[in-house]
């Protein structure tokens, strides 16, 4: 099962946390700053699978290599889009390959919801981010993978509101703001 | 009025640069008191902003009772916001979850399908058994909602159920195979349903053995990639237990193999094929031998064509699995593996090292080794100045920053993977894994693999060299050393130590190494340049120098560099060590009793004496008790023995010898030889069987108190001389050097293999041994081959390099030169006396052409009383400790074991569930219970049929709720209880719940699964259920005792 997604930008600042088991705020912290240690310094060519944090790594080294399931989390899978970092913690019961492709879907999926997303996008409208992933796991279980079914399930929770692009072209004095469209749209 | 909405938060956390921690501080401020308004919009966005200020570790617990309230609000805005703030922020202790429960169950059973969706997705989050047992009346009825979207999301939260109070499966399961079984189920819904069932199917794989013809039509039939994979890893638990569904997925296996387009599907297949046992199964056939190739070949792609990370990683995923079972498959593959083993991913790079440890031999253990080496050599090592300085979470509290570049968070997601391109340094954890796989893999069996000792030396002393520092660089905190015992410099003395013990053909090379380790002088170019890594090697090399201290080639300097100021900045548990070494050097120099006691003699021997008495006096008041309880014992005796040197007259040169004291040459030498040591395996201890005389009871001699009584009258120098006695005395029955003792019963021959590929490894060795051992290793192979007239000798100056001695003379014989040294030819060199007459046999015989190295390498193994368990014993001396984390669970640990003691079948003949004394008594005490329950039951009907003759409708209503609550109760025992009840009663149960009691009871006699009493109008039927309640449970109670007899008459 899936035990945590993670949505980091390129600064390690989250940008969706969320773990299906409690966890203390602080550890939790610490869990991501853990993971963007490893997944920052990774070039480009290297494989999406990381070794197990310190704060996990300590127990899983215990178990037995033979038993071959268990209900630890063995698995940190991520992905890099942009600025932003997409990270899945699992179970060796979860497929590494098949959750490189939810993550895809993931992405699909708001990018489906904001047209052309960005990570402004998801920090302005971080409800819509939680209501896409509430989508697509519940509980650590994956209850969908159809792209066209997320979005449909999203949209009929309520309108999907964009971005606040307006404002920063109104004058208000937010850095980098008053770009174009044109800057979004290009690929 | 002036309220920040989230939009207002966010920007004003990005124009807050430099002043977040007050702009944050203000804004949790302003939520405190915006949440504590009535007005409900202020609420939610409060509670908004509290959520997304919880993302950067900010607390919000205090405002769960506030989370609650707005859950409360009509409005689904609010509704979702509180839901999402809830699910972030409720933890295990938030104590008004006993609150949240009713309206969670009020949300539940929402008409509209969006609000459903909320308290679903958030009580997986939330749930504790309790709650489980409450919410489950309501979750269950979801699981037939008209919504796929509702029905799917219900079987994720029953599962979530189910691990936290496993008994939630014995009424959901038979609903959720009804809805897996029913073939027009939406495929979203059908899809999670597998997933669910693969999640609980390697708890108890039998239980969905009768499942298998349903999943096997939904493998073929359904083109779901998604669903397949989780299809395929539920299989590959399954067939261990049904062999026959081996032979059935084989075709539609291979079929995906060879057609699939899906990456990750090919993959799975694979690997269920791996993991499913099914190479096994088929081996020996020619489909297996098909399988089996395709399945490697296809794995084998992943790692060379495809030339994708992820696939190379996935691929030593899978390949690891399989190197226990099918060696010879991996071996296979050892090229492309070993290549992973210097990938420029840290990633793959653990990967292949887990894997080239199962799949190590003799053959391509100096291979494997020389790869690691190079690696560990060739990257510098990492101070703690090169650690990421982006730690955001141990540099500063965790503060959102403002946004320093909005340009890149305007940046659309889509155009995939931009990374810096620089690789990362070596990180010390990895450095480390490295070399403890290292020691492992050459540890292995008791050495089973290394042929060539010398060589193993070599690469552990190479090891201390490119070891990371360890955090601890104190000596004197003795307690915390314990903590460190997994050091991994101690983990490369104990391998040196290991090798000294065991192999005694190579003792004096690994005393060698072990003396070079602690000379002080040379320490700058035995050990890292920077830091203090592999110190720890030292307490081991210090204890070899010592015990085999015979065996040094310089003793003196050995004994400056024990004694040097250095080594009291050494850890403690070292220090002692050292303190123990230095007597036995001491004795190893003082002790022979072939040198006459010159004046010289005496004067040298005065001064090392007192040296040791000057370096020893300081430590008795050593922190570390072990350092003070050694030192001052030797202090004492080394403060003896100076007396006796001072007391023994020197003889003059011309007088002939002059016997030394015998405390020097007797006494104190005795003191440390003796029986030689020998490695003992962990548990031989205890095999010692007790005598039968032995009698531990009796006072060895009766007037005990008596004799202490006079020893503390004695006086302290009647006391000494006494002592002084005993030493002077000489003590015959020793042996006096280790090497005499005799051979070792428990010794264990090993005939290494003939095979060391000399020049091969020359060329490996250069890359990851340094100059100085690379030099070392030439001079000695040279003199060991100098009368081999084989050996070609790469720096001998006799023409060129191809040319032997003998073809040298022949040739010059043949241009005519009849001068030609005679000396040169081989034959002369030879010198039988100096070397083993096996040994020339052997390096002749035709057995073995690789003549180098072909020696016979004696390794003792643990000596042990009977049958011993090498296993546990080589671990417990070779292989680091790791267990220390052992019982701790894991941060995001999600405990299912609750489930596995949960048997799905509930079919009377399971194995599985034969009753143990405590399901009896457990059973009785259920029933006990239940009878009570029955009677409060009882005692509540009649009280509702004196309410219901008095009340109106609504009144009725309330009370009946709240009997349902207890009815719920003892239902669920009931069926706990009832252990032995079928599968068809189970599903009558929970249809039961919706029909009328009199159909109830019918069923139960005839067991039928067609169901009289259909569930078509829920609401309406649920609500007579549970008017019914009471009467039902009275039925039941019957049933129960019905089921009791059932197995017994089976």
């Amino acid at each position: 099962m899936i035990n945590a997604v993670l949505v980091f930008n390129n600064a390690g600042q989250p940008r969706l946390t969320k773990f299906y088991t409690q966890l203390d705020t602080s550890v939790q912290q610490r869990l991501i700053s853990e993971i963007f240690t490893l997944v920052a310094n990774r070039p480009n060519s290297a494989c999406n699978f990381l070794p197990l944090p310190p704060l996990l790594a300590s127990s899983s080294k215990s178990s037995t290599p033979t038993t071959p399931h268990n209900d630890t989390p063995s698995l940190v899978t991520y992905r890099h889009y942009a600025t932003l970092y997409f990270i899945i913690i699992s179970t060796s019961t979860e497929s590494p390959l098949a959750l490189l492709d939810l993550i895809q879907v993931f992405v699909q999926a708001l990018d489906g919801l904001f047209e052309n997303v960005c990570e402004l996008d998801l920090i302005f409208n971080f409800e819509t981010l939680h209501a896409t992933l509430g989508e697509l796991i519940v509980g650590g279980v994956v209850v969908e993978t159809q792209l066209d079914k997320v979005v449909e399930g999203v949209k009929a929770q309520g309108r999907v509101a964009k971005r606040p692009v307006n404002e920063g072209k109104g004058g208000l004095s937010l850095a980098g703001f008053g770009r174009g469209d044109g800057v979004w749209a290009g690929r | 009025m002036f309220e920040k909405s989230l939009y207002d938060l966010i920007r004003g956390l990005r124009t807050h640069k430099g002043t977040e921690k007050e702009y944050i501080a203000d804004s949790i401020k302003e939520c405190r008191k915006e949440i504590r308004t009535n007005d409900m919009d202020l609420k939610s966005t409060a509670l908004m902003k509290l959520t997304y200020l919880e993302m950067f570790g900010h607390d919000m617990s205090w405002a769960s009772f506030n989370v609650l309230e707005v859950m409360s609000s009509p409005k689904y805005r609010h509704k979702r916001t509180a839901y999402l703030a809830a699910v972030q922020s409720f933890r295990r202790d938030t104590e008004v979850l006993m609150l949240a429960e009713n309206q969670l169950k009020k949300d539940v059973t929402s008409p509209t399908p969006t609000v459903i969706s909320l308290p679903l997705g958030a009580i997986p989050h939330v749930i504790n058994p309790s709650m489980a047992n409450s919410l489950l009346s309501d979750l269950l009825p979801r699981l037939t909602h008209s919504h796929p979207s509702i029905r799917k999301k219900t079987v994720g939260t029953l599962y979530r159920l189910a691990l936290v109070y496993p008994e939630t499966l014995r009424p959901a399961w038979p609903k959720i195979k009804e809805r897996l079984q029913d073939v027009n189920e939406d495929p979203s819904v059908t899809a999670a349903i597998v997933n669910v069932v693969c999640e609980l199917g390697w708890r108890r794989p039998q239980d969905f053995l009768p499942l298998a013809p349903r999943l096997f039509d939904l493998l073929v039939e359904g083109n779901n990639n998604w669903m397949a994979i989780k299809l395929i890893k539920l299989f590959a638990t399954l067939t261990p237990l049904e062999p026959r569904l081996i032979k059935k997925l084989l075709p539609p296996l291979t079929k995906i193999i060879r057609e699939t387009s899906a990456m990750s599907l090919l993959y799975e297949c694979i690997n269920g094929i791996i993991q499913g046992g099914i190479l096994e199964a088929v081996e020996g056939t020619a489909d297996g031998e098909e399988v089996a190739k395709l399945c490697v070949g296809k794995l084998r792609g992943m790692m060379v064509i495809e030339g994708d990370a992820n696939l190379k990683y996935v691929a030593l995923l899978a390949f690891e699995k399989i190197v226990r079972s099918h060696p010879h498959l991996v071996s296979q593959q050892q090229d492309v593996i070993l290549e992973c083993i210097d990938d420029p991913d840290i990633s793959i790079r653990m990967r292949a090292l887990d894997l080239v440890v199962g799949m190590v031999n003799s053959e391509n253990l100096t291979a494997i080794i020389g790869r690691l080496m190079r690696q560990l050599r060739n990257a510098p090592i990492a101070s703690s100045a090169d650690t990421p300085s982006n730690d955001r979470g141990r540099l500063t509290g965790v503060t959102p920053y403002a946004e320093s570049d909005d340009s890149d968070a305007e940046e659309s997601l889509r155009p995939h993977e931009q990374r810096s391109n620089h690789a990362p340094p070596l990180p010390e954890d990895y450095r480390i894994n490295v070399i403890r796989r290292t020691l492992e893999m050459c540890s292995r069996d008791t050495y089973a693999n290394i042929t060539d000792f010398e060589w193993y030396i070599d690469v552990l002393i190479q090891l201390v060299r490119v070891t990371p520092s360890t955090k601890s660089t104190s000596a004197v905190d003795y307690d915390e050393d314990t903590e460190h015992t997994d050091d991994i410099g101690r983990s490369i003395g104990r391998e040196l130590q290991n090798v000294a013990v065991r192999v005694k053909s190579v003792r004096s090379e690994a005393v060698d190494a072990a003396q070079s380790l602690v000379l002080v002088d040379r320490r700058d170019q035995m050990f890292p340049s920077s830091g203090n890594g592999g110190q720890g090697v030292l307490e081991y090399a210090g204890w070899l120098v010592g015990e085999y201290s015979n065996y040094l080639s310089s003793p003196e300097g050995i004994m400056n560099s024990l004694m040097h100021p250095l080594s009291l900045q050494l850890s403690s548990r070292t220090l002692a060590v050292y303190l123990q070494a230095v007597p036995k050097v001491f004795a190893s120099m003082s002790g022979n009793e072939q040198i006459s006691w010159t004046p010289e003699r005496k004067s040298l021997m005065t001064l090392l004496m007192a040296r040791i008495i000057h370096f020893l006096e300081p430590l008795s008041s050593h922190p570390s008790l072990e350092v003070q309880e050694r030192s001052v014992e030797y202090l004492e005796l080394m403060r003896l023995a100076a007396e006796a040197a001072s007391g023994t007259a020197p003889g003059n040169e011309n007088e002939g010898f002059t016997d030394p004291p015998l405390l020097l040459t007797q006494a104190i030498p005795a003191l440390f030889s003796g029986a030689e040591l020998n490695p003992v395996a962990p548990g031989a201890q205890r095999k010692v069987p007790m005598p039968e005389d032995l009698d531990l009871d009796t006072p060895i001699n009766p007037n005990l108190r008596m004799l202490l009584a006079n020893a503390e009258l004695e006086s302290f120098q009647t006391d000494e001389d006494d002592v002084y006695a005993a030493y002077s005395e000489p003590i015959a029955s020793y042996t006096s050097n280790n090497e005499s003792a005799p051979a070792i019963s428990a010794s264990e021959r090993l005939d290494a293999p003939n095979k060391e590929p000399t020049s091969y490894q020359n060329a490996v060795e250069e890359e990851y041994l340094d100059p100085d051992i690379i030099a070392r290793r030439k001079a000695e192979r040279r003199e060991r081959n100098k009368d081999d007239p084989f050996y070609i000798d790469p720096e001998g100056d006799r023409g060129s390099g191809t040319v032997t001695p003998l073809g040298q003379i022949v040739r010059e014989g043949n241009v005519g030169n009849v001068d030609s040294d005679i000396d040169n030819i081989p034959i002369m060199d030879l010198d039988l006396a100096n070397r083993g007459g096996d040994e020339i046999m052997r390096v002749r015989s035709p057995r073995s052409p690789r003549r180098s190295a072909a020696r016979r390498v004696e390794i003792i193994g643990d000596e042990t009383l009977g049958p011993g368990d090498m296993d546990s014993a080589r671990e417990d001396i070779v292989v680091p400790k790791l267990d220390r984390g052992k019982g701790k669970k894991s941060l995001l640990d999600v405990d299912s074991s609750g489930l596995a003691s949960l048997s799905l079948n509930d079919d009377g003949d399971v194995p599985g569930r034969k009753m143990t004394q405590l399901d009896i008594e457990r059973k009785e005490q259920e029933e006990a219970e239940m009878k009570k329950a029955l009677l409060e039951v009882e005692r509540l009907r009649l009280e509702m049929q004196r309410a219901s003759e008095r009340l109106e409708a609504r009144g009725e209503q309330t009370v009946v709720r709240k009997k349902k609550k207890k009815a719920r109760k003892v239902e669920v025992e009931d069926d706990s209880a009832d252990a032995g009840a079928g599968n068809g009663i189970m599903e009558a149960d929970n249809e039961g719940e919706a029909s009328s009691p009199a159909k109830k009871k019918k069923k139960k006699k005839v067991k039928p699964a067609d169901g009289q009493g259909a569930p078509e109008d829920k609401d309406k039927d649920k609500e007579e259920g549970e008017v019914d309640t009471p009467k039902k449970k009275k039925k039941k109670k019957r049933r129960v005792v019905l089921d009791d007899q059932v197995p017994s008459v089976q």
